[in-house]
């Protein structure tokens, strides 16, 4: 994790400052990084891998400890520079009032190197890039950062705080436990391809919740560590998840921004991706493609998931691609058969998780600080593994029950262990549907229809019945109850009120009296709620 | 200033006209009733505001990311009790300045493209000017995760996002919003407490597999379990006139005059009835409006008549108050629908049904009075069509004659009954003749 975190910013920045001397070979003649060898057909591919070379070249032997602020400031000047310069004629008053709202940027650009160090034809250069593109890429000059906070977050001081902390389902362990098999599959996989030089797919498929993106992500820490320690060839990864994009096509947009920072349209993408993965180049690295969330790829004519599973299978791609989703037979179902077959038979399921696994993964994450007892732990577990072996579900219920635990210390401050009456309450609260509570907090006209409703349910033998048969039996059942006579309108306001917090299925109001009911709970559930009180 | 002034006219004498008096009491509890004024404490729901408050105060804190929901009914407080609780929150001066909030509404935020701008103007990113968010929907969202991704938990600002209707943004196409918000919650990136609120039970089953096993599964529910006394005194504290009132005399009159009122017998039952009825305060607020609204100089004080007024002005049928402002010949037709149906148990019916029958009525009891010529009656059927008491049965209207189009009556036997005993100056015939086939 903590590789991968400092590796990035400095491969984007590099690739950035890479990006912005391509467009300025391509309007001027003179070459700023390095001569060429004079092949001028495959004159871009040549330039294209030297300058990876160069700048990996650069980035193992300059390897920086801390990349957050310095870099940043660093990489910002020229940017703004760019910005600024290529501005002049667009957005004057909108830049303006930009730096003058923004105190941290202005800053920068008063530290900025007058700009006349700059060649010309660069400024001309990005000037012309920038009218291409128009304004909407104001956003690439900004770099997107939430501000930070004043003091940083206090440190969790005593037993259950910490436990909380680390039972937070964003703490991912440096291992994670019971997936050991299927870590082993995918880093042979894996490795295997990026040793031999080849492509491959596959196809990871599980239920939410059972580690499927943890253990890819922790595959290709450990592969970057073996390849940091020059164990194999060293490789790019992009990681692109199917939820995170507004349309199936962004995915080259992304791959390609991931890959070499250029930005383009999804068409001009594709091409260029198309380009990169079909032309041979010497010392050209593997690419890691993980695609989480699959299934949001899918389009009518399947280009995108065709193109992403037909790369690897080129020769000169050197593309792995994982692909992940939550069914397992999504080939089958939404693919056409050549997209099917191209993304080959390697297949993996992650199981859920059983109660055992569960366990050991609270415990895992607990590291051996007592804050649980050990039955609580057990029926958590159990409790979970039965309905759907969920690991972020236990997580929460656990860090739930340790807040009641913390609660109940504060009002009696005992000192004590979570036991099975928090974790019991944690788990009511999550898994106990609220019907029948809200139907015994309903008002008392609320409980009078709901119980016509099903006498008018059990008088026709049917599940549904319209507003005005159900009318009469709350008449009558208002005079049985000694209660004054309600007006029609008032009883659709309580079945409209039913209807809104969906104990009652309703057809749309426009219908008056004639919309037809039907009930979002069971029979017994109602009378149950409406017996016990 | 007001204050200024209020308190040199405390200076100036203690008894002030009764009209300025007056006017100071529509203010005070107008305020109350309309604008949603917060209450000092909520007792109704104690629990739920120590959860939640607990819950933001561990982001705003100590940088922790949470998502719940809120679940009631309508007009169950659940604005109040999330505005309650960010007052406090917002007490401590830390979380204060630290704080970043976000306020989403499902039924103005009506697709992902709209909410994206709208949180990237809130959080006021880099790529805002002015109020405008420059980039396509696609690279807000990049440059929205980027900066969320970016964050961590010990330095970044917390953030805040309140999904009002939160059943609203689950119809979103592929629910990308909130998959992304929640993701978040659940990954080492930005602190983010993500609170929904929504009046719908089932709002879990709403949510796809992978958002759902992304939320915390927390919630919330205003589910209020109060008896009639404890409405009473919500009437008589919601009613009465604070200490700070300008005239101390008249205040206390006031409220002497309130709790006289509410131990009044008529005044409890009307009470029973709207508890009994729904036990949301929005519904009360409204009957205590109607109240404060008949009140003037010449009738300084709540009387049982003006609750008993207030209450029927609530309760009133809209249907059947229609009918009194339906002409004769109208009447007339809703009345043969009314035996038509009988008869017919409910099948629909045309226009030649109905205008049959109104003649049967016309041959057998009365003398020619109200002999129409068919296209007036046809005109008044199409009245009757407007105003929604009948309704085609099909929607397709062009295709039949409008003589033949089969209908259905929107309303039932008792407001028709109902209506007729209440019609100005109706015709004896025709009363009996509506009366005749109830039996």
């Amino acid at each position: 994790m903590k590789t991968r975190q400092q590796g990035e910013p400095l491969r984007k920045l590099k690739n950035f400052e890479y990006g912005a001397a391509q467009v300025d070979h391509e309007n001027a003649p003179i070459l700023l990084v390095a001569p060429l060898p004079k092949r001028s057909k495959r004159k871009s591919a040549q330039l294209v891998s030297s300058r990876i070379k160069k700048q990996l070249n650069l980035l193992d032997e300059q390897p920086k400890p801390d990349l957050d602020t310095e870099d940043e400031e660093e990489f910002v000047p020229s940017n703004t520079a760019l910005y600024s310069s290529s501005d002049d004629e667009e957005m004057i008053d909108g830049d303006e009032g930009e730096l003058a709202r923004k105190g941290r940027r202005r800053r920068i650009t008063e530290r900025l190197p007058p700009r006349s160090e700059k060649s010309p034809s660069a400024a001309r250069a990005c000037r012309k890039t920038r009218s291409k593109k128009g304004e909407s890429d104001t956003p690439r000059h900004g770099s997107p950062t939430i501000p930070s906070r004043l003091m940083p977050a206090p440190q969790p001081n005593y037993v259950l705080e910490v436990a909380r902390t680390r039972l937070h389902v964003s703490s991912v362990p440096e291992s994670l436990p019971c997936r050991e098999q299927e870590f082993q599959d995918i880093y042979s996989f894996v490795e295997s391809k990026i040793i031999d030089g080849t492509g491959g797919c596959m196809y990871i498929s599980g239920v939410p919740g059972t580690g499927k993106t943890a253990t890819v992500h922790e595959v290709i820490r450990c592969l970057r560590n073996a390849a940091n320690a020059d164990e194999i060839p060293s490789f790019h990864f992009v990681e692109i998840n199917g939820m995170k994009m507004t349309d199936p096509h962004q995915a080259y947009v992304q791959i390609l921004e991931k890959l070499t920072s250029q930005k383009a349209t999804a068409d001009h993408a594709a091409s260029l991706l198309e380009k990169r993965f079909s032309n041979p180049a010497p010392r050209k690295q593997t690419t890691v493609l993980l695609v989480d969330e699959l299934d949001l790829l899918w389009t009518r004519k399947q280009n995108v998931m065709y193109n992403l599973f037909d790369w690897p299978t080129r020769r000169h791609s050197r593309l792995v691609v994982l692909t992940i989703a939550n069914t397992m037979d999504l080939p089958e179902r939404i693919m056409i058969n050549r997209v099917a077959s191209r993304l080959g038979l390697t297949r993996m399921s992650f199981q859920p998780y059983g109660y055992k696994q569960l366990q050991q993964i609270i415990m895992s994450r607990l590291n051996k600080i007592k804050a649980f007892e050990e039955d609580a732990l057990q029926l958590v577990s159990r409790k979970v593994a039965a309905l759907s072996g969920d690991a972020r579900r236990c997580l929460d219920i656990c860090r739930r029950a340790a807040e009641l635990c913390e609660h109940a210390v504060a009002r009696t401050s005992v000192a004590r262990l979570v036991g099975m009456d928090h974790v019991m309450d944690a788990l009511n609260e999550m898994f106990s549907s609220s019907y029948i509570a809200s139907i015994k907090f309903a008002s008392v006209q609320e409980q009078l229809f709901l119980r016509a409703v099903i006498a008018e349910f059990r008088r026709l033998g049917l599940e549904e019945a319209t507003f005005q048969q159900v009318l009469i039996q709350h008449q009558a059942l208002c005079r049985v109850e000694g209660l004054q006579s309600t007006g029609v309108s008032e009883v659709l306001a309580v079945c409209q009120r039913l209807g809104a917090c969906r104990l009652l299925l309703l057809e749309t109001s426009r219908l008056g009296i004639l919309q037809r009911i039907r009930l979002n709970v069971s029979q017994d559930d109602v009378l149950y709620a409406l017996k016990s009180d | 200033m007001c204050q200024a002034i209020m308190s040199k006219r405390k200076a100036k004498s203690v008894r002030k006209p009764i009209s300025e008096c007056i006017t100071q009491l529509h203010k005070c509890l107008r305020e109350r009733f309309c604008h949603d004024q917060l209450p000092s404490t909520l007792e109704a729901s104690e629990a739920q505001h120590k959860h939640l408050l607990g819950l933001l105060q561990r982001t705003a804190i100590h940088g922790e990311s949470n998502s719940a929901l809120i679940i009631g009914p309508r007009g169950s407080g659940k604005t109040v009790l999330l505005k309650c609780v960010l007052r406090d929150l917002l007490k401590e001066k830390e979380v204060q300045k630290n704080l970043l909030q976000v306020h989403l509404n499902g039924l103005l935020q009506t697709d992902d493209r709209i909410a994206l701008k709208e949180i990237t103007r809130q959080l006021n990113l880099e790529n805002v000017v002015g109020d405008k968010v420059f980039g396509s929907f696609a690279e807000n969202l990049v440059f929205l995760l980027e900066a969320l991704k970016k964050g961590d938990r010990s330095s970044t600002r917390p953030i805040l996002f309140v999904l009002d209707e939160f059943d609203l943004f689950a119809h979103h196409k592929n629910q990308t919003l909130l998959y992304n918000l929640l993701d978040v919650s659940q990954s080492a990136q930005a602190p983010v407490a993500v609170v929904g609120l929504t009046c719908r039970l089932d709002v879990l089953e709403l949510l796809e597999k992978r958002v759902k096993s992304r939320f915390s599964h927390r919630q919330i529910h205003m589910l209020s379990n109060l008896s009639f006394s404890q409405y009473q005194e919500r009437v008589a504290s919601q009613l009465s006139l604070p200490d700070d009132f300008p005239d101390r005399s008249f205040a206390e009159d006031w409220n002497s005059g309130v709790q006289s009122l509410c131990e009044d017998k008529s005044v409890e039952e009307i009470l029973r009835r709207h508890f009994n009825f729904s036990r949301d305060f929005r519904s009360l607020h409204m009957l205590l409006m109607l109240c404060l609204s008949r009140i003037s100089p010449v009738n300084p004080i709540i009387k049982p008549a003006d609750v008993l007024e207030a209450s029927r002005m609530c309760f009133t049928d809209s249907t059947s108050n229609m009918l009194h402002g339906l002409s004769i010949l109208e009447l007339c037709l809703v009345i043969s629908m009314k035996h038509l149906n009988d008869v017919y148990g409910g099948e629909p019916f045309n226009f030649q049904m109905v205008y049959n029958e109104f003649k049967k009525f016309l041959q057998r009891k009365s003398n020619s009075m109200y002999n129409f010529e068919q296209p007036v009656v046809i005109k008044a059927f199409e009245h009757l069509q407007q105003l929604e008491l009948i309704r085609p049965v099909d929607g397709s209207s062009a295709k039949t004659q409008r003589e033949y189009q089969l209908m259905k009556l929107m309303l039932d036997n008792s407001q028709i009954i109902e209506a007729l005993h209440k019609y100005p100056q109706c015709p004896t015939d025709i009363k009996q003749w509506g009366m005749s086939a109830f039996a």
